[in-house]
């Protein structure tokens, strides 16, 4: 192959790469072709050959740019946003099918829908815990942190969350907030957050758990091994519905109880801690209706 | 996750184009709304980014007609291929019944293939599957290049760096113009209903 040859398939490749918007394998032929060309010495008219790729690479650089700037997420017609809640909730369970689909809403980018569905859900009481964080984590991915701490300050003085949820929540956007950079002082609950453990991991630390098992250390039953599947998980908040036919249990399970010795199952791991019963709700509609909903945060892990 | 309505006799289960950026995977699925128009039961969804990249993802829902007593539904998505839409190819890799891998037959790719299907293997292993049970199918597309003169990798190298662990099917392809498109679909399909066949016993008569 002559140098003119070798130097037009590496042109004719760049330009095939870049048909393929494969800008960065394009970009790389163009430089090799210009690295040829600029030690060779057999070309007339090399200075308009090596401009005419400098201005091809340019092109390409610009591009590549406009690609890696590019980080708006379009808003969905309610059409695609109703297909998404379809395609992304897989529960059995028509409330959890409903907060998944509006998770899945919020991972798509449209937090707007997804705030809406999550109060909805909220002021219904369906999964008060997850509902109220998911509507921070809106708020903070619309980059708008103060309508987080107002609409924290509502719930403080509204009557939608417990005194626990709203210890747990207030962590919660604190850490977020932290994260973001804010510094703000949030609504103080009754209990004063200063008595939330020090320990406390944060909440993305913790791995999603599908299941857990646990050891009752108090009350009738104790000795006895409960298994539960987990149905939200928030952080290190999971959720978990227990039936109405095991009242007796539920009623052991009071809000504060210490559970010292959980077992965790994840899909890559299991694991041992403890736990605190956070929050306990009873469903008041749905298919569900008479179980019971128990917020469990995972202390140690 | 495939649904069976065992009432209605429906099966629902999800196939998804996995795979590196600008491989073709959204090429796969244009072609198999134009030539399969029978068999699409709604129109397909693609949601896009500068440059023409899949944000999302793209998504056709088919209706294969009634097969071994039981009416088939099929969901057919892709994923984001660039690196960056990780969260997202979990997302859509959920509950997912079978898998295309959309392999990039360009040499300068070689490298982006294996990353791909690493990235592969470790989603479905969050979600408890184990690639080598998984009904996969590789599809080396691009194959219509080497006409053009661009390096290609060929299949016994391709087939060397992706397959020679998982022993899966292989099709080489050409999905811009729809060479061996429906034979790749054709493929996953006959793996993924056998395997819900094993474990929803969803057909009347077995003998797939």
């Amino acid at each position: 192959m002559s140098k003119k040859e070798y130097i037009k398939s590496l042109v004719k490749e760049a330009e095939l790469y870049r048909t393929q918007s494969l800008l960065t394998e394009s970009k790389k032929k163009y430089l090799q072709a210009l690295q040829f060309i600029q030690k060779t010495q057999l070309f007339s008219n090399k200075e308009k050959i090596v401009g005419a790729i400098k201005n091809k690479i340019r092109i390409l650089e610009k591009d590549q740019a406009r690609i890696t700037e590019d980080k708006v997420t379009p808003k969905l017609s309610k059409d695609v946003q109703g297909l998404i809640k379809r395609l992304f909730s897989f529960s059995n369970n028509k409330e959890a099918v409903r907060v998944e689909g509006a998770v899945a809403l919020a991972k798509f980018g449209q937090h707007e829908r997804a705030l809406k569905e999550f109060h909805s859900l909220l002021n219904e009481g369906t999964f008060p815990l997850v509902s109220a964080k998911n509507i921070i984590r809106c708020h903070m991915s619309l980059k708008s942190p103060d309508a987080a701490i107002n609409e924290f300050g509502h719930w403080v003085s509204g009557d939608l969350l417990s005194i626990r949820q709203l210890e747990n929540i207030r962590v919660f956007l604190q850490t977020l907030l932290e994260k973001q950079g804010h510094e703000a002082k949030l609504p103080e609950v009754v209990e004063a957050p200063s008595q939330i453990p020090k320990t406390e991991k944060k909440q993305d630390d913790v791995i999603d758990i599908c299941a857990v098992k646990l050891k009752l250390e108090d009350g009738p039953q104790k000795g006895n091994i409960a298994e539960f599947d987990v149905n939200f998980q928030s952080g290190n908040v999971i959720t978990v519905i227990v039936s109405a036919q095991q009242k007796e249990l539920v009623d052991t399970l009071t809000i504060g109880i210490q559970l010292p010795d959980m077992e965790f199952y994840s899909p890559i791991a299991i694991f041992r801690g403890s736990g605190i019963v956070f929050g306990k709700t009873q469903i008041k509609s749905g298919p569900k209706k008479g179980d019971y909903v128990l917020d469990i945060r995972v202390d140690s892990a | 996750m495939a649904i069976f309505n065992t009432r209605d006799r429906t099966i629902e289960c999800r196939i998804v184009y996995y795979g590196p950026g600008r491989g073709g995977k959204t090429t796969n699925l244009e072609y198999i709304h134009r030539a399969f128009r029978k068999q699409t039961i709604g129109e397909m969804v693609s949601i896009n980014t500068t440059g023409d990249r899949t944000l999302f993802f793209d998504f056709l829902p088919m209706g294969l007609g009634k097969i071994r007593g039981c009416e088939v539904k099929v969901q057919l998505y892709t994923v984001p291929g660039q690196i960056r839409y990780g969260s997202t190819r979990k997302l859509v890799l959920k509950g997912v019944d079978g898998v295309v891998f959309v392999a990039d037959s360009l040499e300068v790719r070689r490298k982006e293939n294996m990353l791909s299907l690493k990235d592969l293997q470790q989603n479905l292993a969050e979600q408890n599957k184990n690639i080598f049970k998984i009904p996969l199918v590789y599809q080396y597309n691009k194959r219509d290049l080497a006409e053009e003169g661009v390096p290609i990798m060929p299949v016994e190298v391709m087939e060397r760096d992706l397959n020679s662990k998982l022993k899966i099917p292989s099709l080489p392809a050409s999905a811009v113009n729809g060479k061996g498109v429906g034979a790749t679909l054709k493929e996953c399909l006959k793996l993924t209903l056998h395997h819900l066949q094993e474990e929803l016993k969803w057909a009347v008569q077995d003998g797939l």
